[in-house]
C-alpha cells in the first residue's frame, strides 16, 4: 500500500513537470522557460553557492516570523480559545489583518518600520499569525462539551483539563492553522523581498527578471515552493510524534 | 466525481479557447500601449504626443503596469502592442522578436552624496544606493567603475528617486544615483546646501524607449508611422518651447487630470528636462541604437563586443527615418 502512495506521487509529480515541460516547449510565452531548462539554472546556481548566500539572508524574515507567528498565535489562539473577554479583544485584530490587502499596505510598515528585516518580520508575521489564532481559537472553543464534563466529573483540574483534553481534541485543527499559516509566511517572505527591498531569493528573482535570465527566475521560485512542502512534511511528521492518533494521511506528505 | 469530471471537461474546453484568444495574431484596429508606470508629470509629453497622433486618426488605449518588467512581459506574450522600457535583456535573450521604434528619455541620471564626498574617486569602496540590481542606475554604477576605475562598497537597493532623496535627507545614505527632476528639487531646497552632485561623463544611452513586436510593427505600419511622426514633432518642438507641453495637455486626459500642483510644475520640468538634454529631439535613433549597444554592454545587460552587435537586431528605424525626412 505505501508503494502504491509513493507511486501515485510520482506520477502527479511527472504529469505536472511534464505538462510545464510541454508548456515550456511549445511556448507559451517567450518568458517561459521549460522544466529542464530551470532545473539546470537550479542546479547551476546550486554549484556557484548563489542559492545558498539568497536563503542565508530570506531565511531570516521567514524563520523569525514563523517562529514567532507559531508561539505566538498559538498562545494568543488558546487564551481567545479559552476567554470570551479575550476573544472580543483580540479576534477583530487577527480577523482585520488577514483580510488586509498587505500588498498596498507595505509602504505604511516601511514607513513605520524602515526597509530593514524588523518590516520583513513583520509582512510574514501579518501573513502567517492570523490563520494560526483563528483556527486555534475556533478549535478550542468547539472541544466538545462532553469530554469537558467527563474531566470534571473525574475531578480532573482546569490546566488537566486543558493540556489533557482541550488542547489534544483541539490538536487536528491547530496544526491545519499552523500549516496553512506557515505556507502564508512562506508567501509573505518572498512578497517581502520583492516589495520592500529585494534580498536573498526575491533579489534572485528580480535581478533575474530584469536581465531576462528566466530560467533561473522560475528555479528561484521553484526551490521556495520545495522548500515550503519539505517544511510543511516535517511539520506534520511532528504532529503525529507529539499527537499520536492524529496520523491521517495528506497530500503533501 | 460526477461533478468533478463535468468541472474538469468545461475547464478543458475553456481553457485553450481563452489562451487562443489571447496569443492570437494581433489584429488590433485600437493599439493597446502598455505604459510602465502611470501617467506622472514625466509622461506629460508622451501623452501631448498621443493625442497629436489621435488627432491624425490614431486610435489608442493605455493601460499602466507597476513596473517594467511586466510591461515587457504584455508585450512578449501579445497582449499589449506597444510597450515602454529598455528590453535589450529581454531581446537579446529570449530571442523575442521585440525591437525599439523611438528612445523616449536618456539615462540622465546625478551621483549625489552628502558634503563627505566630492569626486567620484573618493566613492572608491564607499557604499551607494541605487534603484535595483540590473536597473538603470546599477548600470550607471558599473559604468563608473568601469570609466573612472573604482570599486564602490556595498550597493544597497531602495526604488524610486524620491525615495532615495528621503534616505539621504533622513541619513540613511552618504551616496546614490537619482534623476534629473528628484536632482533639482533636492539641490533647489534648503537642504540642497548639505549635498554634492558630483561631476559625470555625459551619457546618451536609453532609459525609457517605445518598442513592440516586429511583426506588430510591419503589420501595422501606418498606425505606427502617425505614432512616430506625432513623437518626433513633440520631441521637436519641445526643444525649441518646452512650455507647449502644459499648454498642449488635455485637461481631461490622465495628465489634466493630475492634481494642480504638478500641473503647475510641467513648464519647470520640461525646461529643466531639455536643458539637461534629457530627450532626444530626433527619437534617438542610430546614435541611441550605438550608445545602448555600448552601454548595455558595459552594464552587464547584453552579451557579447558592442561591436559585433548588430543594431538591426534590436531597433526597427525605418518608421522613424521616414519621420525625419
Amino acid at each position: 500500500m505505501p508503494n502504491r502512495a509513493l507511486f501515485l506521487k510520482l506520477l502527479s509529480a511527472a504529469i505536472l513537470f511534464g505538462a510545464w515541460e510541454v508548456a515550456g516547449r511549445i511556448p507559451v510565452s517567450f518568458a517561459f522557460p521549460t522544466f529542464l531548462e530551470s532545473m539546470r539554472a537550479l542546479f547551476a546556481m546550486t554549484l556557484d553557492g548563489t542559492i545558498f548566500t539568497a536563503y542565508a539572508e530570506t531565511l531570516k524574515p521567514l524563520a523569525i516570523g514563523v517562529a514567532i507567528s507559531a508561539v505566538l498565535g498559538i498562545a494568543i489562539g488558546l487564551w481567545v480559545g479559552l476567554s470570551n473577554t479575550f476573544d472580543w479583544l483580540f479576534s477583530p485584530i487577527f480577523i482585520v489583518m488577514q483580510a488586509a490587502p498587505l500588498a498596498a499596505l507595505i509602504p505604511l510598515l516601511v514607513l513605520a518600520y524602515g526597509i530593514g528585516l524588523t518590516s520583513k518580520v513583520l509582512v510574514v508575521c501579518i501573513m502567517a499569525m492570523p490563520v494560526i489564532v483563528l483556527n486555534t481559537s475556533g478549535a478550542v472553543r468547539n472541544t466538545p462539551e462532553s469530554f469537558k464534563e467527563m474531566g470534571r466529573s473525574f475531578l480532573a483540574s482546569e490546566t488537566s483539563i486543558i493540556l489533557r483534553i482541550i488542547i489534544p481534541a483541539a490538536s487536528p485543527v491547530i496544526f491545519a492553522g499552523l500549516r496553512l499559516g506557515i505556507s502564508a509566511g512562506f508567501i509573505g517572505a518572498i512578497l517581502s523581498e520583492l516589495k520592500i527591498t529585494p534580498t536573498g531569493v526575491g533579489d534572485i528573482i528580480t535581478y533575474s527578471r530584469s536581465i531576462a535570465d528566466y530560467p533561473s527566475m522560475y528555479a528561484a521560485i521553484f526551490s521556495i515552493i520545495l522548500l515550503a512542502v519539505l517544511f510543511l512534511n516535517l511539520l506534520e511528521k511532528i504532529e503525529v510524534t507529539l499527537f499520536k492518533g492524529n496520523q491521517r494521511d495528506y497530500v503533501s506528505n | 466525481m460526477f461533478r468533478f469530471l463535468k468541472a474538469a471537461a468545461v475547464a478543458a474546453m475553456v481553457l485553450p479557447a481563452t489562451i487562443g484568444l489571447t496569443a492570437g495574431p494581433a489584429q488590433a484596429e485600437t493599439i493597446r500601449i502598455a505604459l510602465a508606470e502611470t501617467p506622472s508629470d514625466e509622461l506629460a509629453a508622451f501623452f501631448v504626443a498621443l493625442d497629436r497622433a489621435k488627432a491624425n486618426g490614431l486610435d489608442y488605449e493605455w493601460t499602466a503596469f507597476s513596473d517594467e518588467e511586466l510591461a515587457i512581459q504584455s508585450v512578449l506574450s501579445g497582449q499589449m502592442d506597444i510597450g515602454f522600457g529598455t528590453p535589450y535583456a529581454a531581446m537579446q535573450r529570449s530571442k523575442a522578436p521585440l525591437r525599439i521604434i523611438f528612445q523616449l528619455s536618456k539615462l540622465k541620471f546625478f551621483p549625489v552624496t552628502t558634503k563627505k564626498y566630492s569626486s567620484l574617486e573618493d566613492l572608491n569602496g564607499e557604499p551607494i544606493l541605487l534603484h535595483s540590481r540590473g536597473g538603470g542606475t546599477d548600470s550607471i554604477a558599473n559604468v563608473i567603475e568601469e570609466r573612472v576605475g573604482i570599486t564602490f562598497g556595498e550597493r544597497s537597493y531602495v526604488p524610486g528617486s524620491s525615495n532615495r532623496v528621503a534616505a539621504l535627507l533622513g541619513g540613511r545614505a552618504d551616496a546614490t544615483i537619482i534623476d534629473l527632476s528628484n536632482k533639482n528639487k533636492l539641490m533647489r531646497s534648503e537642504a540642497g546646501g548639505n549635498f554634492n552632485v558630483l561631476e559625470m561623463f555625459d551619457v546618451e544611452a536609453s532609459d525609457e524607449a517605445l518598442f513592440g513586436n516586429l511583426n506588430w510593427i510591419q503589420e501595422n505600419e501606418e498606425d505606427v508611422s502617425i505614432f512616430v511622426n506625432a513623437l518626433v514633432s513633440v520631441w521637436q518642438d519641445m526643444a525649441k518651447d518646452p512650455t507647449i507641453i502644459r499648454r498642449e495637455t488635455n485637461p481631461d486626459g490622465p495628465i489634466g487630470q493630475l492634481p494642480a500642483e504638478i500641473l503647475a510644475e510641467l513648464d519647470g520640468f520640461y525646461s529643466d528636462a531639455v536643458e539637461g538634454g534629457l530627450y532626444d529631439p530626433n527619437g534617438g535613433g542610430r546614435k541611441a541604437a550605438m550608445a545602448d549597444m555600448e552601454w548595455y554592454s558595459a552594464a552587464g545587460q547584453l552579451e557579447g563586443s558592442p561591436d559585433e552587435l548588430n543594431i538591426e537586431d534590436f531597433w526597427y528605424l525605418a518608421p522613424l527615418d521616414a519621420a525625419m525626412k
